[in-house]
Formats: C-alpha cells, structure tokens, sequence
C-alpha cells in the first residue's frame, strides 16, 4: 500500500443560507481513489472549485471524509489516536506564506513544530538547522521573515514542515502569490526535497511549467479523478485540458500548434530543449 | 489627456533610520487608451508606484499630474481623482461585503453622489462589462466562484467610470481558464471604451499577449519602458532581476542559435508559429 490511500473517498458539504436552513449539498469530492508511492512526486491540476484542496485537507485530517477511507502511512485519518501521527508525516503548505510564519525570527519559525512535538531542544536545533539547509535558507536564520521576499518565506515556511520529519508534504499552490523568481526558488526547494530526502511530495498549482517532471499528474474536475498519467501522457492531450479549464505549458502548446500546421512532431513536448532539438531535425530535413 | 509622473520619489519611513528608498527618480507619461503592462519582482516598487497614480500615496519628492492638474496641489479634488483612476487591488474579491452581487456593485456610483437610478444603470453596465451573467446578480456575492468574485469587485470599480483602470495581478490564482476569461474580457473593455489600462503581473506570457508597452521596475527605478518586443530582447538582464520573458522567446533563441534561420524577437505563440513556419519552409 502507498504512502496516501484514499478509497471511494467522499466528501460534502451541507449550503445554508443566512437563517441556517439547509440550502442543499454540495459533493465536493466524489469517489476519489488515490494511491502515492513512497517517493513519488505528485502533482494535482484542476480548475477553481474541481476539489483538489479539498482533496488536499484530507491528507492530513483537516478535513474528514463523508464517505469512504483515508490512510497515511497505513494509518486511518478518522481514527482519533493517529490524529497527531498524521499530522507530523504528511505536512501542509498552504498558499500565502504571510498567514503560515508565526515566529520572529526565522529559525524561531522553524523550530515551532518540533518544539510542539515534544522534541528534545538540541535535536530542535540540528533539525532546523538541517531543514533550513535544505530548502537553501540557512544564510537567513537570524533574519526577521518580514524582511524576506514571498519565495523565501514560502521556503521557510517548508522548511517548517520538514523540521517534523514528515514523510509527505503536500503543497496547495505554494507559487500562487509569488513572483517568477520566487515560483522557481520554490519548486526548485521541492524537487530538491523529493530528490534528495526522498520525501513524497503532493504538488497543487495552476501553472503548468511547474510539473514537467512530477511522477505522476491527476487531473480534478466536478470533485472527480478526470485524467491521469505522466506529464507527457497527460500534456499531449491540449483540447481536453482545455475543455477542464486548463492548460498546457507554452512549450506544448506551440508544439501543438505546429503540428496543426502541419509540422511533423512527436507528442506531448514539454521543455524547450526538446522543441528545439525536434524543430532543427526537422528543419535539416527540409533542406 | 494623460497622466505624468515628475521626478517623483518616495522615502518610506524617512525621518527614521530604517529609512526605504522605495521610488527613486520616476518620469512617466502614460497617455490615454493605452494598454500598459508593469512587471518587476517583489519589492520592486510597482505597488508603491501605483498608489500614487490615484493619490493614495503622496510622493516625498517630485509632482504628478493628472489631466494636466497636479494631484497634490492644495484645492485638487481628490475624491474626483479616485473615481477616474480606478485601482483593483489584488485579491479584491475579499473587499467584497454586500448581501447582493448588484448592492455591492453600487456601492461606488452611490458615494460617488449620484442619483439612484444613474447608480443602479452603472452597476448594471459594469457587470455586463464584466461580462457576468444576470442570473448571478441577486446572490450573495461569497456563493460565486473566485473568477466570478473577482469580476464582481472589477465590476466594482468599472461602475465609477474611471478613465485609467489599474488591475494588481488580476489573475492570481485563478486556474488557466478564468485567467484568460478575465484577460479576455479586459482587452475587450479596453477596445470599447479606450479606457487605459495598466496591469501589474508577474506572467511574462500573459503581459507579452495582451499589452503594447511595457515598464519594467527593479530596485524603485524603471529600468526598461517599451513595446514588449524590445523589453524581452533583454532576457538575460530580465532574469538577473528576478524576471523572465515568455517561454517562446527562449525557444526562437534556442532555435536560433542552433542555425535556423528565425528572427529572435517573437513573444507569442502566434508569431513564433508564423515565424518557425517561415523557416521550414511551409
């Protein structure tokens, strides 16, 4: 069994209005089977509302299911003794880094979850130490996070996770308010995490460039698993990512292009040095 | 008709000793009906620069001139100022608060002093503007979508009739479609009313598309100011400032360097198909 299971996983919610009268349900999740190996680097796309956060909030018991199982590690999200057992292994980032740093300055930050595990204080230490290193922010230890730029309190915000020693981290779009340096400072920080410490990572983002190289993409729409695959298998399908409000990286999508036009080109193109290579074989070709 | 920026500075903090040069030495026209992109990392000065354009900031040093009137002179009507210079802030679905998408709507016309019949045909004409469908008028503004949230607040703004609409990255998560949608629906304003546009984003894709002049700010300077053409040939200086260019244009480079006979300067998808066609020979 992987590292996160879900099993006809369903999720609702009850709409009242403002007297509190029951308006009607909403099925926010509907019938999820999910299964992430251990290591696996995951990415979730989905348009505003296709219930990939909500998705998200059960992974670490935020939220529960209505219907249906979760397991982290083995362990069931609704069973009461494990709460605090899945909340250190599978650990959240959420998107704005102002609402997730508490501490004054930052290794204070970092140290917050440890400490409130119980951890013993110099273990606290090597650990943000380790942790502050491995997201590259261990030069700003002793800086105060106001002063820091969003992709960096994005990545201290991380580094706060992984100071629990989670085995997952789940990332609902990190990149969403920051700015292109600090998209790449951060995507870089968690490839890094999962190459390097082998941490599983749950990847939720809108912007495509960002998931090229995920293991595995599933694709949320109306609460349910629309498409899943690799980012090639997934990404040479441009009308129907279209159609689930999506879309494709421009890479792809000019690839894409030329192929309607006539090009000859494999498909499912994804970065810039494939397009190149594929467009100047095809250019020898013609003379 | 037009706005000008003077030589204006702004010190935040300056009679301290953490003193912030925030904008150093701005000189800017931004003539009517033009379609404006302002890019530059955090903390680069584009949200300082563009709270002066309304007069929400005042600038240490330096004048800004709206129509020909300086903003800060002493009998200016700012009131006035704000409704012509309209500023969406980001995430401006959170500044939402009325019982009913149309009520929040009004709330600009309405203190703006404007009869209620005037103010209700504005918020009507904004939403349709916004392209909001009627059927959504009479909820509540928090059971809509976040795209729709964030065209009821342009809405919002669009409903004084300002003459400059200012958009703080518009698009912020939203997923790639209500991106466009909102995109879309702003250019096709533009087209209709003239109005000017500036928007703020950090997606070079989404500037490179829709605008025809781009500002480039980095450390409270602007340091380039031109069509999008010209500002993305210089890549490489955009990315030591924490900045990019589209995609395409790393592929013409790529292709480029790599014998095929493409110009450089392409920044679509549109035109770098045309221009890779072009060069297969087809």
């Amino acid at each position: 069994m992987g590292i996160i299971r879900t099993e006809q996983l369903v999720f609702e919610y009850i709409r009242r209005d403002e007297e509190g009268n029951v308006e009607g349900i909403t099925r926010a999740v509907d019938e999820v089977d999910l299964d992430v190996e251990q290591g696996d680097f995951v990415a979730i796309l989905g348009h505003n509302g296709s219930g990939k956060s909500t998705l998200a909030k059960h992974i670490n018991a935020i939220l529960y299911p209505t219907e249906g199982t979760v397991w982290v590690d083995g362990m069931n999200t609704q069973d009461d003794k494990d709460l605090w057992n899945i909340r250190q292994e599978a650990g959240m980032v959420f998107q704005n880094p102002d609402n997730q740093i508490i501490g004054q300055v930052v290794e204070e930050d970092v140290g917050f979850g440890p400490e409130n595990m119980g951890v013993p204080t110099e273990e606290i230490w090597e650990r943000v130490e380790e942790s502050l290193k491995a997201v590259g922010m261990y030069a700003y230890r002793k800086f105060s996070p106001n002063k820091l730029s969003g992709g960096q309190k994005q990545r201290v915000s991380i580094a706060g996770v992984i100071a629990m020693h989670p085995k997952c981290i789940i990332l609902d779009e990190p990149t969403a308010m920051l700015d292109p340096n600090g998209r790449k400072e951060v995507v870089r920080a968690v490839r890094g995490l999962n190459d390097v410490e082998g941490i599983t990572v749950v990847l939720i983002t809108h912007y495509m460039e960002e998931i090229i190289h995920a293991d595995k993409v599933f694709v949320m729409d109306k609460g349910k698993i629309a498409m899943q695959g690799t980012p090639r298998e997934i990404f040479s399908q441009v009308e129907k990512l279209k159609e689930l409000r999506l879309d494709v990286p421009q890479v792809t999508l000019l690839a894409h292009e030329l192929q309607k036009m006539g090009v000859n080109l494999p498909n499912g193109i994804l970065t810039v040095e494939e397009l190149t290579k594929e467009l100047l074989k095809a250019g020898q070709s013609v003379k | 008709m037009s706005i000008i920026l003077d030589h204006v500075n702004y010190v935040y903090g300056d009679d301290t000793t953490l003193a912030v040069h925030a904008l150093k030495d701005i000189n800017l026209v931004i003539p009517d009906g033009q379609f404006i992109g302002l890019i530059g990392h955090t903390g680069s000065g584009k949200s300082t620069l563009v709270q002066h354009l309304n007069g929400l900031i005042k600038p240490t040093g330096g004048s800004i001139y709206f129509n020909g009137e300086d903003i800060h002179a002493e009998d200016y009507n700012k009131k006035k100022l704000r409704s012509k210079v309209g500023l969406v802030f980001q995430y401006p679905e959170h500044q939402l608060f009325e019982i009913d998408v149309f009520k929040d709507v009004c709330f600009g016309p309405k203190n703006l002093g404007l009869s209620q019949k005037e103010t209700e045909l504005r918020a009507y004409a904004a939403l349709k503007q916004v392209g909001l469908e009627d059927e959504y008028f009479y909820q509540s503004p928090f059971d809509l979508s976040g795209g729709q949230k964030r065209r009821v607040a342009i809405a919002g703004v669009l409903a004084m009739k300002p003459e400059v609409l200012i958009l703080d990255e518009p698009t912020a998560g939203l997923d790639p479609k209500g991106r466009d949608e909102i995109l879309d629906q702003i250019a096709r304003l533009k087209e209709e009313t003239g109005i000017t546009v500036i928007l703020v984003s950090h997606s070079m894709e989404d500037v490179a598309k829709y605008v025809e002049r781009i500002i480039v700010m980095n450390q409270g300077s602007v340091l380039y100011d031109d069509v999008p053409k010209e500002v993305f040939k210089h890549y490489r200086e955009l990315e030591e400032i924490g900045l990019a260019a589209p995609q395409v244009t790393y592929i013409m480079q790529a292709l480029h360097e790599g014998g095929m006979p493409v110009r450089t300067d392409a920044t679509t998808i549109r035109e770098a198909a045309q221009e890779i066609m072009q060069a297969l020979g087809k």
